[in-house]
């Protein structure tokens, strides 16, 4: 295959994803615009211009009608997909860590970072109370005690939040009553990334314990279990196929120490079910920070260490081969 | 689909005010495949003629992707004309992905230097104590023995080992004396591919590398096959590659297929040439 490289970020790519269709794919990185691309032939729709901070998350609503970023200029900013127009700001208290629309749009969520003396939270506001927004007064702030939150993720429509956090807990939060509904431990250090399968039954974390988990989203079940040599930073789980590609490698801070064959900074895929590797991409000099499926299932995108963004479209070879078993 | 930018930047009419005898770009279209040919100049003020060439695809999206086609650029992306934007977006090199039959590979030359590391036993050489010099408590305190009797057997011998070739030009650290020859530790992957390749010449048009896969997997696990593929038509230009995991089942492939009646044509099969580097 014949990878498209895309260079808009001068730092190091924080996270990408893709709208619902998949024909746009959105990026933020430590650099302060976060960019937009058209997935199929790499050409750039646009960059938010306003943050002064890196940008550590995007969301994109389920229309395309709007973006969400959190960055460490302590603000989350909804913009206008069309125009790039900020359509509103919210100040935070610290550095925002992860942020997410609902399913219905409606709602967005933001988790700060437990830093400055100030308590990790994770708060809500509604978008169609424009009040909210302008006069900061969150719908709801769930104040998380303990661990902090290093991903959160919207989960069964409008009414859980999945949060993963800096010990290796998994947390269920209900907002209606606002507190957590099931806590669990499977992994032994922070759980940097979650993402949600195409039916939202299932969702993937990847952890810096060297292991990526599926869990059930309703019960928080451990379901599978996929075991690296080296840190995973994002998992992401195809629509298609019973298969999960995994990024990673040696910690960013340690790459100048480490060759790029020892730093294993491959994607891997692995079978979703028989928890085995079956094939490994190479490209990024160093490691993949964030990963997402396309989701027609023909492609996939690697945002990594070296600032550059990579769309993977599979070779015929990919969807003839059949995992032996 | 967006297409590619036609008209020349701002920066290239500046270059064309400057200098008008440059050919003015042309644009051509055949067979779907989109042909722009420009003129510059290079750093030795060289004229050169670059071509760029395109496909054009028609696809069939949903009625909001196509709206969506429509939005102008915006921010850092406003000035960009349509097509991608070759500063941003570069084509890379072509990668495979590569299929792993057994599981994760340890490297044999890590874990051989690491262990070695483990059986050296470390020795101070200022108090001859079990650790390194530098973490050595009595460090300030006592002057290192080597100072003390300043010859050691240890280092007379070493010094001796050393050929005297002082002719002062420059020894590249492989071809020193005490290197080992041959290649370094990075080449032998590479090396270890090749071992297991074969040639496949003498095969129809319509072959495609399913095809190949079809006629080789029942000798062994393959790990990689490449089929030469007309870069416009995607027809088969007669000849691939493929590696198995295993040099045997290379063999096996070699005498099982060649002088083979595929499509009306007979197999050639042999033993891929390394490349030369």
């Amino acid at each position: 295959m014949k990878p498209l490289m895309l260079h808009g970020h001068e730092r190091s790519v924080t996270q990408i994803k893709y709208n619902r269709e998949g024909d746009l794919l959105f990026s933020c990185s430590k650099d302060t615009e976060p960019n937009v691309w058209w997935s199929l032939n790499g050409e750039r729709l646009g960059t938010f211009k306003g943050h002064t901070g890196a940008c550590w998350c995007i969301d994109v609503k389920w229309d395309t009608s709007s973006v969400i970023t959190g960055s460490a200029d302590n603000t989350v900013r909804v913009w206008d997909c069309k125009t790039g127009a900020c359509l509103h700001k919210v100040d935070v208290n610290t550095a925002v860590r992860s942020c997410g629309f609902s399913y219905s749009g409606n709602l967005i969520m933001y988790s700060t970072d437990k830093t400055m003396g100030k308590e990790c939270t994770i708060n809500l506001y509604d978008l169609r109370d424009a009040a909210q927004m302008k006069n900061n007064e969150p719908l709801l702030t769930m104040l998380v005690s303990g661990s902090k939150v290093t991903s959160a993720i919207w989960a069964s429509m409008d009414e859980t939040i999945v949060s993963g956090h800096e010990n290796g807990d998994v947390c269920k939060w209900d907002i209606k009553t606002g507190s957590i509904v099931k806590t669990v431990r499977e992994h032994s250090k922070n759980v940097v990334d979650l993402q949600m399968n195409e039916d939202q039954s299932m969702f993937i974390t990847a952890s810096k314990d060297n292991h990526a988990k599926l869990f059930d989203l309703a019960t928080l079940d451990l379901l599978k279990s996929y075991k690296t040599e080296r840190p995973v930073n994002s998992a992401s789980i195809s629509p298609i196929k019973p298969h999960v590609v995994l990024g990673g490698g040696q910690e960013a801070m340690d790459v100048t120490t480490t060759s790029t064959r020892h730093g294993k900074f491959d994607a891997r895929l692995y079978h979703m079910v028989f928890e085995e590797e079956f094939a490994r991409v190479k490209g990024h000099f160093g490691p993949i920070n964030s990963l997402a499926f396309n989701p027609d299932g023909k492609s996939y995108s690697s945002g990594g260490e070296d600032g550059y963004i990579r769309v993977n479209t599979f070779d015929p070879h990919y969807f003839e081969f059949e995992f032996e078993f | 689909m967006p297409v590619a930018d036609t008209k020349p930047s701002w920066a290239d009419q500046v270059e064309l005010g400057e200098e008008s005898e440059l050919p003015l770009p042309t644009e051509k279209i055949e067979n779907g495949v989109k042909t722009i040919t420009e003129w510059k100049y290079n750093d030795d003020n060289k004229k050169v003629k670059v071509i760029r060439q395109y496909k054009i695809e028609q696809r069939k999206v949903s009625k909001v992707i196509a709206k969506r086609k429509a939005w102008r650029k915006y921010g850092a992306a406003s000035n960009d004309g349509a097509g991608p934007n070759p500063a941003n977006t570069i084509i890379a090199e072509d990668s495979f992905m590569q299929f792993t039959g057994t599981k994760e590979e340890e490297d044999p030359t890590v874990d051989t230097k690491s262990k070695e590391l483990k059986n050296v036993r470390v020795t101070c050489r200022t108090c001859k104590g079990d650790h390194w010099t530098t973490k050595c408590p009595y460090k300030d305190s006592i002057v290192p023995i080597e100072l003390e009797n300043d010859k050691k057997p240890g280092q007379e011998a070493a010094k001796q080992e050393v050929p005297p070739v002082r002719t002062g030009k420059y020894v590249p650290p492989s071809m020193r004396a005490g290197a080992e020859r041959g290649k370094g530790e990075s080449m032998k992957d590479s090396r270890r591919d090749e071992q297991a390749t074969i040639r496949v010449t003498n095969l129809s048009e319509d072959t495609r590398e399913s095809d190949v896969q079809e006629l080789f997997r029942n000798f062994g696990t393959i790990s990689r096959i490449y089929l030469a593929k007309d870069k416009q038509t995607q027809m088969s230009k007669g000849f691939a590659f493929i590696t198995f995991h295993r040099r045997e089942d290379a063999a096996r492939a070699i005498a099982g297929v060649s002088g083979f009646g595929y499509d009306h044509l007979i197999l050639n099969v042999e033993w891929a040439k390394p490349s030369t580097q």
